[in-house]
Parts: structure tokens; sequence; C-alpha cells
């Protein structure tokens, strides 16, 4: 009984705090801006908002269209409930790993572009070209980097791969480790559309990526399709915490351990926050054909980190 | 016992049926004023019927009913011809029946020419060739049915023989699959020779009587020879240029099924008869797999004709099917028969998975062909609106071959996966080196499958048609659309089942690896995917059905309470204020440009501008572009040696000056020389 309010309650957290994240990124870049900015909670009064408004659809668009914004939040909604936030209790893990993980991220992404080229617009086509190919990079380089991992514990089960990795204390410190959390950080600000890959602000068609995809969607649709992308940027964050550095996470089910871990998992959070708005603060956004060799670099830096491992452990 | 009877039952109904449905429309066409329905469907409804007895026939065998053998013995050969369908067979004959009722089902009678006719007793023909090469157990009857193989298909890939591109494909197809074959015979013929006898029993015991130098040559001329029908990199060139010219059933089968024989071959010839494969088998093909795969998502990806963009996407999955063989051999050769076990049953899961999904998407994207006339899919787009139901079936299959979750393709990549995972842990020889880049090669690959497959679905089926022919295509007849529907279904229920599915594979992983103990494999727990208890890792494909269903229903929920009840509106497509027109949207060529820029040093591409009419020195009149990827392996492999043959030809040629004293002499020169040599 306390496991399946755990798995709800895990669900839930990543679920709704999920708006919050992109909110408090952008709070601290006003900051940095000196600024006063949007309040943190604003990217839920702009999900219900949009929740309520008239949905316009495109008059060349199929019906997929009209299944694709909730297949969306469904699958991404999916990979919450396998995702390991405070505890690395199983829960309902047992029904999705870490292959199962990257199948419905690519999942999302199909759905996506498919949806992008519905309305038959340059933009459309344009956003989803871009999209495909970068991740067509920065996919393979995600699953080594956790493969990594996956190979220490002996098992693809994320809540494994976590506990695993919490029981050796030192082992973080190995290079192949080292390795596969950089190459994985690389692909995250490329999966979630943060500068140096893609501007999440700008107004710009033409340099959008990510954003691009969802120009011709309106209404519940596009609130829709915003509350998955910012859970499946929660899911990325979550994975790069509790998969490459557990700290705090809970091994058993007390209170005071959950305490604990809830406390870790947001402070980790605040301090990827903090990362992602320096860096876009910083630096400006790569051209579009510099991303490949950037995705190539994490591609390589994972595979290496695969190779130091052969090696290390003969 | 009921069933003991029905296996054989089953073999003599599916031949039966599949004869008749061969000879019938040509029987039907000698005598003058037949009903359409002698001709066209009563030879189809037996089709379909000889299918689904095949399809009973692996199902059968792979619950382990005891194989029935059929004997015929004409009196001629040493040994009568006999057929079996043994647990090996089975997940092919599976495929096999399932993949073709779904093809005949779906052949369009609409059209009633003779030319209909005819590709329906070729196709039945076809298919009974193949049934035959699966089922023979018999070195002459596998011969002969391999052959029939090739040469029916190769009469469907040139049906229209007006083309000289369908005709050049099917010269390409049968030079290819005939040198092949003669490897095949030539190791085939060896070995019943020096059995004394043709039954795969005597050529198994003769195997056993060889050197271990002898049993490897033969084992690499087996593999040599079927590597070619499975489309291994380099001898794969056939395959994008035959596929596709097919008419679609036929493209189903040869996709869906034929590729697979390939596998079939391999695994019975190079692995069961000599009852182990020779050394350094599995790394070649483990290699060669990843390559392979790779070659085949890359050149997909790049692809602008529909149908030729699902046959490189076939050469991919080809790959994973090497790729997974080869594993379990390195893992044979390291001890690790219990991984070795669970690599097979990735290959024969995902054998049976790519067979469903790359007919049902040969069959849907077919009929958008048809309809909209043209394959290029520059020339398609918005069929989506005016086909839905050939377009639901292609949307259920283009998302299976994409390997997403939920249909038939993930199951065999997970298992591969875990295989992979689990091999490297173990520290297996080769493995250790080999596994991580087969990792990253089968990701890559994957990922760029998933570019190939949006671009297919994407530019041919969704925004507006890009031209005359495409706007005005209709959707197929209902019981062509059924049809399809129930083809597109197939790999959805698969992925759903899969864990029920994973776990009948027990059987001809039992053939392969007499030692190994196939309870673990069909001991797999309910309705989770797992790696048959070696690592504590599962994916629920069923439960993450349940999930999906459930969140979208909550979701459905909120926006109900929100207002969400509203009426979606309708409005044109906002084009930043200029009248919208179908050539603003992305072509086939610019979706997958950033892809071809990437991987410009592996795919070259070609283009070349030039100037027709000059106006001013800065804006000409008329330009000519030409663009295009160039298959490298095909130029750098095979122009040198049709340039070889040819050049030999030619100076052959010399010899033949038609003069009578010259032949004379020759004639004389040929005795004396003979009488010399036997002196």
């Amino acid at each position: 009984m306390s496991e399946a309010l755990l798995v709800v309650g895990q669900t839930v957290l990543l679920v709704l705090l999920a708006p919050l994240w992109a909110g408090l990124v952008a709070v601290f870049k006003a900051r940095l801006q000196m600024r006063q900015g949007a309040p943190v909670w604003q990217r839920w009064r702009d999900l219900v908002k949009l929740a309520s408004k008239e949905t316009v659809l495109s008059e060349d668009a199929s019906p997929l269209a009209r299944v694709v914004p909730y297949a969306v939040l469904a699958a991404s909604f999916t990979v919450c409930v396998f995702t390991p936030v405070l505890s690395t209790n199983d829960g309902l893990g047992f029904a999705g790993d870490l292959v199962m993980t990257v199948a419905l991220f690519a999942a999302v992404r199909v759905l996506i572009a498919l949806l992008a080229l519905e309305a038959g617009t340059t933009f459309g086509g344009m956003a989803a070209s871009r999209h495909l190919a970068l991740s067509a990079l920065g996919e393979p380089a995600m699953v080594m980097s956790v493969f990594t991992l996956a190979i220490g514990a002996g098992s693809t089960q994320l809540s494994r791969i976590s506990a695993a990795v919490a029981a050796a204390p030192n082992e973080w410190l190995s290079p192949s480790h080292l390795l596969a959390l950089t190459a994985m950080w690389l692909v995250v600000l490329a999966e979630i559309g943060r500068v140096p890959v893609d501007n999440p602000v700008t107004h710009l068609e033409l340099t959008m990526v990510h954003e691009g995809m969802l120009l011709d969607t309106s209404g519940r649709h596009l609130a829709l399709l915003e509350w998955a992308a910012h859970a499946r940027t929660l899911v990325l964050l979550t994975l790069v915490a509790n998969l490459f550095m557990p700290w705090g996470i809970a091994t058993t089910d007390t209170p005071a351990a959950l305490g604990l871990a809830l406390a870790a998992w947001l402070a980790k959070l605040v301090l990827f926050a903090g990362i992602v708005a320096v860096t876009e603060s910083v630096t400006a956004r790569m051209r579009l054909f510099r991303v490949p060799e950037f995705l190539g670099m994490a591609f390589l830096l994972a595979l290496l980190a695969l190779s130091t491992d052969t090696m290390l452990r003969g | 016992m009921l069933l003991a009877g029905l296996d054989g039952v089953l073999l003599a109904s599916t031949i039966g049926a599949l004869a008749a449905a061969a000879l019938l429309p040509l029987l039907a066409s000698l005598v003058p004023r037949v009903p359409g329905v002698l001709r066209l469907s009563v030879p189809r409804a037996l089709a379909v019927l000889g299918s689904l007895c095949a399809a009973a026939l692996g199902a059968l065998a792979l619950a382990g009913v005891a194989s029935g053998t059929l004997e015929w013995w004409p009196g001629f050969p040493a040994q009568p011809f006999t057929i079996t369908a043994d647990a090996l067979s089975a997940p092919f004959l599976l495929l096999l029946g399932l993949v073709s009722a779904t093809a005949f089902a779906a052949f369009d009678l609409s059209d009633r020419s003779t030319g209909t006719a005819a590709r329906l007793a070729l196709q039945a023909g076809f298919t009974l060739a193949l049934f035959g090469a699966l089922v023979a157990s018999h070195a002459l009857l596998f011969l002969l049915a391999w052959e029939g193989m090739t040469l029916l298909s190769a009469l469907l890939v040139a049906h229209d023989a007006g083309s000289a591109r369908a005709r050049g494909a099917a010269f390409t197809y049968l030079a290819l699959s005939h040198a092949g074959a003669a490897l095949v015979a030539l190791a085939l013929l060896t070995l019943s020779a020096r059995a004394g006898g043709f039954q795969f029993s005597s050529l198994a015991v003769a195997f056993a009587h060889q050197t271990p130098a002898e049993v490897a040559r033969l084992s690499w001329l087996f593999t040599i020879g079927f590597a070619v029908k499975l489309g291994v990199v380099p001898l794969h060139v056939w395959l994008p240029l035959a596929h596709p010219e097919a008419p679609a059933p036929t493209s189903a089968v040869l996709s869906g099924v034929m590729v697979k024989a390939g596998l079939y071959g391999l695994l019975r010839f190079a692995w069961a008869l000599p009852g182990a494969p020779p050394p350094e088998w599995g790394t070649v093909l483990l290699l060669a797999g990843i390559a392979t795969a790779l070659t085949g998502a890359l050149y997909a990806t790049v692809e602008s004709d529909a149908k030729k963009l699902l046959a490189w996407s076939t050469v991919k999955h080809a790959g994973l099917l090497t790729l997974a063989t080869g594993l379990a051999a390195l893992l044979v050769t390291a001890g690790r028969l219990e991984l070795a076990g669970l690599a097979l049953s990735a290959a024969f899961i995902h054998a049976l998975g790519h067979g469903l999904a790359k007919s049902a998407a040969f069959l849907a994207v077919g009929e958008a062909v048809h309809a909209s006339g043209v394959r290029s899919l520059e020339q398609m787009g918005g069929l989506a609106r005016r086909m839905p139901g050939t377009s639901l079936a292609a949307l259920l299959a283009v998302l299976a071959l994409a390997g997403l979750p939920l249909f038939s393709c993930f199951a065999g990549e997970w298992l591969i996966y875990q295989t992979l995972i689990l091999g490297y842990s173990a520290g297996a020889g080769e493995l250790r080196l080999l596994a991580p880049f087969a990792g990253a090669g089968l990701a890559l690959a994957s990922a760029l499958a998933l570019a190939a497959m949006v671009k297919l679905y994407g530019i041919a089926f969704l925004g507006r048609p890009r031209s005359e022919a495409a706007a005005h295509a209709h959707d197929a007849t209902p019981a062509v659309s059924n049809a399809l529907f129930v083809a597109a279904l197939l790999p959805l229920l698969m992925g759903v089942g899969a864990p029920w599915i994973a776990a009948c594979f027990a059987r001809p992983v039992a053939v392969l690896l007499p030692e190994f103990d196939a309870g673990t494999l069909s001991a797999a727990s309910g309705f989770l995917l797992v790696p048959a208890g070696l690592a504590p890792s599962s994916v629920s494909p069923f439960a993450v059905a349940v999930l999906v269903a459930l969140f979208a229903g909550l979701a459905f929920l909120w926006l109900r309470g929100h207002g969400g009840a509203r009426e979606v509106r309708r409005a044109p497509s906002w084009a930043c204020g200029a009248k919208l027109d179908a050539r603003m949207q992305y072509s086939a060529l610019g979706f997958t440009k950033p892809i071809r820029l990437v991987f410009k040093p592996v795919l070259t591409p070609e283009s070349e501008l030039e100037v027709l009419e000059e106006g001013s020195p800065y804006f000409a009149r008329k330009l000519r572009h030409r663009s295009g990827v160039p298959e490298r392996i095909e130029q750098l492999v095979y122009t040198p040696v049709v340039q070889a043959v040819l050049w030999t030809s030619a100076r052959a040629r010399q010899l033949q000056d038609g003069s009578l004293h010259l032949y004379l002499s020759y004639l004389l020169a040929t005795l004396v020389a003979l009488l010399l040599w036997a002196r």
C-alpha cells in the first residue's frame, strides 16, 4: 500500500513541479540581468490559461493532429512513472527500464515531428527536420552514457542503476563515470532545447527547433504539449540527478529518508537551474551546423566512457 | 492425440491450396469466357486459406506438437523427397502464413485484366516455393524450391516489362541471387555426395565426418550464399533495387518473409547441420550486422522514393538480424549458452516483428503509390485526408518500423540490447571489445530509422498534396482497406503481447543449442518481457499501454473541466501573410538535408549546377540542378567485377569468328591436348 502511495506520490510530484523548473530558470536569468522577471509559477498560469482557450487547427491537418497532443502527454507522463525521484524502491519500475524510457522519448519525438508536418507550412517542416537530425546524434550518446552505468549495475532498470551507483560511493569519481556524466549533460542540454543548442526565448522562427514544431498548435492542444515538454525536461534532469549523482536518494522508505531525498532532489534541481541560467546568460546559441559537432563530441565521450570501463575493469 | 494428425493435414492442405491458386488462373485463361470468379476470386480465397494453414502449421510446431513428415518418392533420386515442419522452420512458417495471408487478402481484384490473374498466379507459386524451401528436408527439393522462389519472384519484380528500371532491377536480382544459389548448391551437393544421400539427417551425419577445415569451408559457402538473400552488406545491392519494383503484395512477402528465409538458411545449414557455427563466424556476422544496419538506416533516411525507402529499412533490420545471430555465435564460442539462447530468441522475435510490420508498410504504402500514381515522395503529400483507411494502416506500420514501444520491433531490439549488456558484463571473449560498438551502432541506426519513418509518413501522407495526382487520390476499396487494417494491427498486437510470444521461441532455440536448457526461455514471467531470468531487468509493453491510456484519459477529463468541450475551429494555415502554396512545404530531399550534411563524409552526396542559358552575369535565365546520393558500395565492389566480366567476354569473343576452319582446328588442338594429357 505504501509502495503504491510512493509511486503515485512521486509521479504527481514530478508532473506538478515540472512547469516550475522552467519558471525557476527564468527567474534566475531575470535576476542575472537585473530584472524583476515573472514569478516562478508563471508557466503554470500559462498552462491553465491555454487550457481554456479556443483550439484552432489547420484545414490541412488530418485526424492524427487531434490525437497527438494526448498521446504525447500520456507517453511523457508514463516515463515519469518509471523515473526514480525520491526512492530506489522499484515501484512500477519493473514495467519500464532505460530502453523503454528512451523508446518512449523517441515515440514523443516521432509524434511531435509528424504534428509539425500537418499544417503544410515551411516552419513546421524546418523544425522537424532539424530536430530529427539533432536527436539522431543525441539519442545514441544518451543510450551509451547510461549503458556505462547499466553495465556496472547489471540491470537496465533505472531504480537499480540508481541504487547501484548510490551503494558505491567512490565509483562516481571513476573516469568512465565522469565521462558518461559529461556526455549525458551535453545531450540533456540538447534534448531540453537550451543554449547552446536551442534558445527557448527566441522569437525568430528561422532559428527555432523545439518551439518551431509547435507553431501551428494552439489552445488546449498547446497546453498539453507544453506540459508534456516540461515533464520530459524534469525527467531528464532527474535522471542526471538520480542516476549519475544519487546522493541523498532514499534506499529505505522511512519518512525521514524520504524527506532527506526530497530535499536533496530539490537542491540538485535548483543547482541545475542555476547552471543553465548562467550558461544562457554568458554564452550565445551555436550555429545550427555546429550542433552536430557538439553532439558528436557527446557521442564520442560516451563511447570513450564505455571503453575506459573496459580497460579499467579488464 | 487429435492434434498429432493435424500437422500432416495442414502440410498437405497448404501445398494443395497454394498449388491450386497458382494453377487455376492459368488453366482458366486457356478456356474462353471463364467467369471472373474462377479466374480471380476463387484462387485468391484458396491462397488465403493455404497461407492460414501454413501459419497454423508454424504455430503448432512452435507449440511442440509432433512435426508431421510427408514423403514422396517418384523412384528417381536415391531417397524419397521429404518435407517436415520442424521447430526451426516454425517461426518462419508462422511469419510466412500471416504475411502472405494479408498480402493475398489485399490483392486488388477490381482490375480484371489478365495481368492481375497472372500476378495472382505467380504470387501463389512464389509463396508455394518459399513454403517449400522452409519445410524441405531433402537437399534436391530444397534447391528446387529455392530456385523456384528466386525465378518466380524475379518475374514479379519485372512484371512492369515496359520499365527499364524494373528490368535492370530484375537482372541484378537474378545475377546476385544465382551467384548465391550457386555457392549453396556447390556446398549442398558436395555434402550430399559425401553423405551418399540427400536427407538433411544424413547431411548432418556427413558433416560430423569432415575435417574441421572442410566443415568451415562448407559452412562459409552456405553463409555467403544465404547472406545474399538476407541482404548483408556488401551483398545487399539487389535488395533496394528489386523490392520496390514488385507489386505491393509481392514486395510485402519479399521484404517481410523472403529476406528471413536467408536467415533460415544461415541457421539451418551453417549452424544446425554442422552442430555449431564455424570459428570467427560470430565476429564476422556481428561486424557485418553493424555495417548493414547503419548502411540501411542511413540510405533509408536520404531516400526520396517511398518504396525504396522501405527497402532500405529492410536492409537495416536485416542488419539487426545478422547482428543478433553473430552475437549468439560469439556467445557460444565463449561458452555462455544461456546468453546465446537469448540472442537467438531475439533474432527470431525480431524476424517475426519486422516481417509483420514491413509487410503492412509495403501494402499500405503500395496502395498509396497505386492511388496517387507516383512513387516519389516529392509528388505525394496530403494523402491522410484523401485516403484515411490506408493512411491509418500506414501510420501503424510506420510507428512499428520506427521501433516504438507497444509495437512489434521493440521487443527484438530490447532483447538485443540486454544480450549485449549481459555479454559485455560476462566478459565473453571478443564481445568485451565489440559490444560497445554494436550498442552504439544499434542506437545510431534506430535513431536514423526514426527520421526515415517520419519522413516517409510525414511527407507522403501529411500536409498538402504536392501534385495533381496526389490531390485526386482515393481510398482503396473496402475489402482492401480491411485487409490493410488487419495487416497493420498485427504488429501492434504482437508488440503488446511480446512477452507471451517471446516465451514461444524456446523450441527453435533448442534445435540450435541442444545442450541448452530451453526451459529458461519459455518460463518467462507472464506479462513481463525479461532476459530469461539472467538479469533483473524487465519491461512490460502491456503495463505501458495501460499507463498511456490512463494518462490520456486523465488529460481528457482535466480539459473537459476547463472548457475543453468546445469544438476545435478549422482555419487556413498561416503562411506569414503570403498565399499558402504546397511548394512552401519542406521537400523530401530538404527534410533530411541536415542528416545528409552531417554524414557527408560517408554518403558523399553529389550535386551539380549547370547554367543552361546565361542572362546577366549574376542572374542566369535557366539552370539545371542535379543531385543525388550515389551508392558507393555498388561502385566500389561491383563496378570492377562487372567490368572484368565484360572485358573477359570481349576477349573470349575473339575466339569465335565464324570460320569453320578455325573451329575444326580448335577441335584438333583439343584432341591432341587430351591425348597428350591422357597418355
